[in-house]
């Protein structure tokens, strides 16, 4: 616990710096303070992970009236190691990446009381302590979201997006904690969880879905999802990585720790309504996924699909441990845990890439950039390998764990109740249906944005980014590597955090070794032989080649596909490689087209230029939000005739309301 | 001795009331200034008698505050303004002179009827003037929605200061010196304040009718 707290004084005394020192030793000193900080955080969570030891920490002194407690126990110890993880990576970034208005004082102080409060979530353990840290979050990344202001309307209306999901999410939260603290003889999270129990049913049912409710908008899961695409590409790379990794999966983690640890499991409809926001989730953001044309939106929308999935593995968990089947139950907890931190690690790795490629071309435009390949090498490696775990690419970690939540899934048909059993096969679909899209849009990605020919200045001239940003970068691709080829090594750290809320069941269904052996559900994977075999075959291929291959090679462009003359306009762009699902979609995504021709005057038969635009926006904000704040925007203007300016209106109101409340009383 | 007490008490708080309603009916503003300060010796004269009647020397000591705050100092700010504008006149307030006393009549009614309830928890010779006092504080209120010019306005806003003084005096004979001398401060605090932001009104806009402020709204 005290190394835990050092590393939250490293944060805190990053942000004191960052706060006073001068502009030019300011990233530094307090990016290399918090990086500190977060591999010793990174330290004490392996530690809690390996040893199940959990210790408590409370003083009075933080916080009035109620002091601040603080426990780290194997569940919020997975949390702390995604968070710090990708924190350090962040900072080392930063340390390049600052400059203009990331690098002010109140941005280094906002991202590093976010790196702070994204380690202390998962440690708060009182209904204060835990609105606290949460609320801090959610102000410090609203802040960062502000920092840049080359696109300030934009990022003003993602704040203004973000600010009020959040805070109803907050309330909704807080509301539903303190209908759990009715009946406790305190507020912190072991009274909670000793007195849930005598809760009746329906407190319980309802503290759970104003709980789920916030968490939920946290998470991104639609229809809360609208902020993420938003906010997400308007902050500054090192925080829009955070949010993307580690912020959204604290509402995972409160999923987990209010339904499963302090409500005890509850009933089986909590889990098939979590699940099933998965499931929309998954499909909704893997679709727009693959038609977004903005480097970062893409990845924004890429997070409400993992985070999906996330929440399919969490809610069948809790369906079938609810029918049952506790074994399958771990094992689907299992998957979504892991799942949560290979995210955490490839989502930040790709959003701190998508960072690189924006500062050396100026835009995250997917149809302006191309064969980025050959002036950044070592960001386009990173991409590929993140991308490819994304795409459960086997060897890499979005396999390992999708191929575990998909045992988590198929393996509790056999014998589960009715709802698990819907819960399963919608999970298996999406699943199965994402996969899929996920591999177009990050096809797409790569394939538009590294490969082929520069499809504008900027990005023919782009430079590859400073060691600090090729490092944190790096640094984010080992999980993916580890957790790709060796899971076994990895997964017996998640076992107790898994346990959380199951009852006393401890042992792992997975067998021990490197890799993934579930001998009870008779499945089995061992991505380090797939690797061996997929080199070796590799190899073969290429001796193969070698030997048959003509002496003398003709040298063409690439993908030139045998043209001689190839133009960057020739290429797939962004939009035209999503268009055939664009149109397969059409019902769901809603796109808008114009086509404007214009002809030469003196003939209809030739055209001087045609204009194309394609848009595809949010249906659901369309739909479901704008009417909602259209209505608001109404209440507000006719609420806004009652004042006039005219201070003896004013006065008259109060006038008129002091004798209308003297008659009612009299 | 009780008799001389009571008719003392009555014609001391019939003064302040009577005042309140004199300021509605005169225009000048000098003369409204004059009220005021009328009303601020009654008010003191009602503290003093409640305080010789009850041997109380706090209540006194208010008594002879309220007279040097409310009789002397307020109304002799107020005139050092009015002077800016010798001539100056409510003219046109927004609901004209007659039909101000009338409301004003209506509201003594209202506030009779609403302190029955009052009076009613213990029923004495100074708790009986209660609606006098609320009777003030209205239509020192309406005083302050109904008049245009700035310094009525301010005056509006004593009326209701004395009014709530004279309540807190006939009900628990007196609120602690320490808060009756905080409340009067804040009253001076507040009239010295709004003798700037007039002072700097006329600067702006030659006049200091708030009408002209609305456009200040956007």
């Amino acid at each position: 616990m005290n190394l835990f707290l050092a590393a939250l004084g490293f944060c805190a005394v990053g942000a004191v710096c960052a706060a006073t020192l001068t502009r030019r030793v300011r990233v530094p000193v307090s990016a290399s303070l918090a990086t500190i900080g977060c591999l010793l955080a990174v330290g004490v969570a392996l530690q809690v992970l390996i040893t199940g030891d959990s210790s408590t920490f409370h003083t009075a002194q933080l916080l009035p009236m109620t002091g601040l407690s603080l426990t780290l126990d194997p569940l919020g110890a997975l949390f702390i190691l995604a968070s710090s993880f990708v924190g350090a990576a962040a900072c080392v970034y930063c340390v390049g990446y600052a400059r203009g208005a990331m690098a002010s004082r109140t941005a280094m102080t906002m991202l590093m009381i976010f790196v702070l409060t994204l380690l202390a979530v998962p440690a708060a353990s009182s209904v204060m302590s835990f609105m606290f840290c949460w609320e801090l979050m959610a102000l410090s990344s609203l802040l960062l979201i502000l920092t840049d202001q080359s696109h300030s309307r934009e990022a003003r209306g993602a704040a203004l997006w973000y600010g009020v999901l959040t805070q109803l999410g907050a309330a909704s939260i807080l509301i539903g904690l303190l209908l759990m603290t009715s009946t406790s003889s305190g507020q912190t999270f072991a009274d909670l969880s000793a007195h849930s129990l005598s809760l009746s049913p329906s407190t319980r049912s309802f503290a759970f879905v104003l709980v789920l409710l916030g968490f939920a908008s946290k998470a991104g899961a639609v229809p809360f999802h609208v902020w993420l695409p938003k906010a997400h590409p308007e902050a500054p790379s090192p925080a829009s990585a955070l949010m993307s990794s580690s912020m959204v999966a604290m509402g995972v983690y409160g999923i987990i720790r209010v339904g499963a640890d302090l409500l005890h499991g509850g009933t089986v409809w909590w889990w098939v309504a979590v699940a099933l926001l998965g499931v929309v989730s998954a499909l909704y953001g893997a679709l727009h996924a693959t038609t977004s044309t903005d480097l970062k939106r893409l990845l924004a929308y890429s997070t409400i699909d993992i985070l999906g999935l996330v929440l399919i593995g969490v809610g069948a968990a809790g369906a079938l441990n609810d029918s049952g089947l506790p074994s399958v139950a771990h094992l689907a907890m299992m998957a979504a845990l892991l799942l949560v931190v290979a995210h955490a690690a490839f989502k930040g790795a790709l959003f701190l890439a998508a960072g690189a490629v924006e500062r050396a071309t100026g835009t995250r435009n997917l149809d302006e950039l191309g064969g980025l390949i050959h002036t950044m090498p070592s960001t386009a490696l990173v991409v590929a390998i993140s991308a490819g775990s994304i795409m459960a690419v086997p060897t890499l970690s979005g396999f390992s764990s999708e191929w575990l939540l998909l045992q988590g899934l198929l393996h509790g048909f056999t014998d589960a109740s009715t709802p698990a059993l819907i819960v399963m096969l919608l999970g298996v679909i999406a699943l199965a249906l994402t996969g899929g899209l996920t591999a177009v849009a990050f096809v797409k990605l790569f394939g538009i944005g590294f490969l082929g020919q520069p499809r504008s200045v900027d990005a023919a001239n782009a430079v590859e980014v400073p060691l600090s940003m090729r490092i944190a970068m790096a640094w984010l691709v080992i999980p993916s590597l580890v957790i790709g080829v060796v899971p076994g090594l990895f997964i017996s750290l998640l076992n107790r955090a898994a346990s959380t809320g199951m009852g006393a069941t401890v042992v792992s269904p997975i067998d021990h070794g490197t890799g993934l052996v579930v001998s009870q559900l008779r499945g089995a994977i061992q991505p380090a032989a797939l690797l061996v075999g997929l080199v070796g075959v590799l190899a073969l291929v290429w001796l193969v080649n070698q030997r048959l291959a003509q002496r003398h090679a003709r040298r063409v462009d690439a993908w030139g596909c045998g043209r001689d003359l190839q133009t960057p306009r020739m290429q797939y762009t962004a939009t035209s490689f999503a268009e055939p699902l664009q149109r397969v979609f059409a019902d769901v995504l809603r796109p808008q087209s114009d086509v404007e021709v214009t002809h030469v005057t003196e003939s209809r038969y030739y055209e001087q230029s045609i204009m194309y635009e394609n848009r595809v926006g949010d249906v659901l904000e369309a739909r479901g939000y704008r009417p909602i704040i259209t209505a608001a925007f109404r209440v507000g203007v006719f609420a806004r005739r009652l004042q006039n300016g005219s201070i003896h209106r004013y006065l008259a109101f109060g006038f008129v309301a002091l004798l209308v409340i003297l008659v009612v009383v009299a | 001795m009780n008799s001389t007490y009571i008719a003392a008490l009555e014609l001391a708080a019939g003064a302040v009331l009577v005042s309140a309603v004199m300021t509605l009916w005169r225009r000048s503003v000098r003369s409204i200034v004059s009220m005021l300060s009328l009303q601020g010796m009654a008010l003191s004269v009602v503290a003093i008698v409640l305080a010789l009647h009850e041997h109380e020397g706090a209540l006194f000591v208010t008594g002879c505050l309220v007279f040097v705050v409310k009789g002397l100092v307020v109304p002799g700010l107020l005139r050092r303004v009015s002077r800016l504008d010798p001539r100056s006149r409510e003219s046109r307030p927004l609901v004209n002179v007659p039909a101000s006393l009338v409301f004003a009549a209506v509201l003594i009614v209202l506030s009779y009827v609403v302190s029955s309830r009052i009076t009613g928890l213990s029923p004495s010779d100074a708790t009986h003037l209660v609606p006098v006092g609320i009777a003030t504080v209205l239509v020192g209120y309406f005083m302050l929605v109904t008049r245009r010019r700035a310094v009525s306005k301010i005056v509006g806003l004593i009326l209701v200061d004395n009014g709530i003084a004279l309540v807190t005096f006939l009900l628990t004979s007196g609120v602690p010196l320490i808060v009756e001398l905080g409340s009067s401060l804040d009253v001076l605090l507040v009239v010295v304040v709004l003798q700037f932001l007039m002072v700097s009104m006329r600067h702006h806009s030659d006049t200091d009718r708030l009408t002209e402020m609305k456009g200040l709204r956007d």
